[in-house]
């Protein structure tokens, strides 16, 4: 049955043992099988995204209140955005402020992160004595990165004061040594900077370093075998053959260090804090501002780097 | 006489030099001394960045191993003054923890094939299966990556309770086996980077030796992006090991039958008294440990380094999953 439908790659009614049946073209049966492929993914979609979707967007245009047993809902326009943008503050803080300071913030260290993980998936990738150790190690943020555990972990300000006085909290003032250096101050304040950084981009760089691990490790080996025969050094390899290859997927932690980056962010916290306090609309306006902002920060991008043609496969076509 | 030691020494000085300024010989010392720098920094390095992430931990371990009444003893730095395993025997018991454990462990598992099932699906048919309008449905998955989750669970939470699945376990089973649990998106985003950057000839000479579409999928292809399969299981099963969010949405973890682990956790955050005294350590302990907020942030911490630690000592066995591509046969590259 299967091997003379799928041989069958013209469409053309054939009759074998004197019955006729159908014949379904190798194209045609890819299109049956996507659709079979897809359905759980469609139906999801339909009934737990787009629904939801379209509800908060018109929730967004609306100002609701809640009474007892139902909501009240007014038609107030664009009046949620207006508030979120213009209006909207916290004891510390407001969405504008926290909107703009992700948004640069992300983009700082995007590329910082991206080089970096990539970097490290590739060390990680040699083959030394306790490689398995060290994978681990890298492993931990992706662990802690995670709500309940940082809440447990946020507990433990009174331990961190404690070690400050008696301090080792920090191993060695690295300021200090720097101004002793005779550095310029703004030279100074940037290391310092980046430094102080390094845990942070450790904590956000874990997904990302698997990420290129898996992919790095899909690269086919005969390409590297061939180089080596050729008398490539592993310089060269990592240019013409890791880079390349792995280039594609650098679009998807692209993607997933942006989406990361916001959904850590105070932005995300606002919002969240907002819909507790049952301001549904003006959440609802929020979440809406910070979906469109990753849609033009990721289109920017998409732009960029089809101008540089990263993330084509070469394999495609 | 003298004359021969002369010529004897010059002409071993020579052949000295000789050899060592041989080109092979040099070459051969050349690699040596940059493989030997690679690797030194390559340590240096590794160490170091492992020390920054191991700092915090080390301590917090360290802090866990103290007897309850050296908390606050200032002479006490790095290492306990007393040994004693008292800190994680109470975190077990607020956390009910053998009991939270199985059921976290049971529903990430759950979770983790049903993720991998519904993404590995679509990500297939949107590298592979390509038809009208694949490109239009593919920008959608990349609007549920985008999508904050806070912004859709309210309408959730509605759909459900019209399901009545409200409470129940299952509410997080849909959601992951319909290809829309935590970030599912981004899962088939990654299999379609895998699968496309497959050579198409591996479909191809599938499809001339008579494989059906799904057989193709099953045989040739999945195989091929194991590597994907292995990031996006362990993905998907430690963000449902510390999801607490959809957990809570959901009121999965509100009845006692069902304890899981980040909810115990938060609540042990939250009010560690009140999770001590009802789990009954209280009577493990003298009293006078209780006026110490230290000690009670103290459990906290530790609660969350038992909730870390099955993952990790998992992950050391996963890991292994991380090896080089199959041989891709049947192409000559």
């Amino acid at each position: 049955m299967m091997e003379s439908n799928t041989k069958d790659m013209i469409l053309k009614p054939s009759k074998k043992d004197g019955k006729k049946r159908f014949e379904i073209s190798y194209k045609n049966q890819k299109r049956i099988w996507a659709a079979i492929f897809l359905a759980p993914w469609v139906i999801g979609f339909l009934l737990l995204f787009l629904v939801p979707l379209i509800r908060s967007l018109i929730y967004s245009f609306y100002d609701l209140v809640p009474q007892a047993g139902s909501i009240q809902q007014t038609f107030i326009g664009f009046q949620n955005y207006a508030n979120a943008i213009n209006e909207h503050v916290t004891s510390t803080s407001s969405f504008r402020v926290e909107l703009i300071n992700t948004t640069v913030d992300s983009l700082i260290n995007l590329p910082v992160l991206l080089i970096f993980s990539l970097f490290i998936a590739v060390l990680l990738n040699m083959k030394f004595r306790g490689r398995a150790a060290v994978r681990a190690i890298f492993f931990i943020p992706v662990i802690l990165n995670s709500a309940a555990v940082a809440t447990a972990l946020g507990g433990g300000d009174a331990i961190s004061q404690i070690l400050e006085q008696s301090g080792i909290d920090r191993i060695f003032d690295l300021e200090f040594y720097l101004i002793q250096t005779g550095l310029t101050p703004a030279i100074v304040s940037f290391i310092v900077g980046l430094i102080s950084r390094i845990y942070d981009i450790l904590a956000l760089a874990g997904v990302p370093i698997l990420l290129f691990l898996a992919s790095i490790q899909s690269v086919p080996k005969h390409l590297y075998e061939a180089a080596k025969i050729e008398g490539a050094t592993s310089y060269e390899m990592f240019w013409l053959i890791t880079l390349p290859n792995v280039s594609p997927h650098i679009v998807t932690v692209t993607v997933y260090a942006l989406v990361d980056t916001f959904l850590t962010s105070s932005v995300s916290t606002i919002i969240s804090d907002e819909l507790r306090l049952q301001h549904w609309g003006l959440s609802s306006a929020m979440a809406w501002i910070y979906v469109g902002t990753i849609l033009v920060m990721l289109g920017s991008l998409a732009v960029l780097a089809k101008g540089l043609k990263i993330g084509g496969s070469h394999y495609e076509n | 006489m003298k004359t021969n030691i002369y010529d004897h020494v010059k002409a071993s000085i020579h052949g000295y030099v000789d050899k060592v300024t041989e080109p092979r010989a040099m070459y051969k010392r050349q690699k040596k001394a940059k493989a030997f720098f690679g690797s030194l920094f390559r340590y240096v390095f590794l160490i170091g960045l492992c020390f920054v992430i191991l700092f915090p931990t080390i301590q917090q371990v360290l802090m866990a191993l103290r007897a309850p009444g050296d908390v606050n003893n200032p002479a006490v730095v790095w290492i306990p003054e007393n040994w004693s395993i008292m800190n994680i025997k109470l975190s077990m018991l607020a956390l009910d923890y053998w009991h939270a454990l199985m059921n976290t462990f049971k529903m990430s598992f759950i979770v983790m094939i049903l993720q991998l099932a519904s993404t590995a699906l679509a990500g297939y048919a949107f590298s592979r299966l390509r038809f009208k309008g694949s490109n239009i449905l593919f920008i959608f998955v990349i609007l549920t990556i985008v999508i904050p989750p806070q912004a859709l669970s309210l309408a959730q939470y509605l759909y459900f309770r019209e399901l009545s699945l409200v409470g129940k376990e299952s509410s997080i089973y849909v959601m992951s086996g319909l290809g829309m649990g935590i970030r599912s998106g981004i899962f088939i985003y990654i299999f379609r980077q895998f699968f496309r950057g497959l050579p198409k000839e591996l479909e191809e000479s599938a499809m001339i030796d008579g494989a059906s579409v799904f057989r193709t999928f099953w045989n040739v292809m999945l195989p091929n992006a194991r590597g994907a399969m292995v990031t996006v299981g362990l993905f998907a099963f430690v963000w449902q090991w510390n999801d607490a969010y959809f957990v809570k949405i959901f009121e999965v973890a509100s009845s006692s039958e069902f304890p899981l682990l980040t909810m115990k956790l938060i609540n042990v955050a939250e009010n560690v008294y009140a999770q001590l005294f009802y789990s009954g350590a209280l009577s493990l302990i003298g009293q006078n440990v209780w006026d110490n907020p230290l000690f009670l942030a103290l459990i906290s911490n530790v609660s969350a380094l038992l909730i870390m630690l099955p993952l990790l000592i998992m992950y050391l066995f996963v890991q292994r999953g991380f090896v080089e591509s199959i041989e891709r046969t049947g192409i000559v590259g």
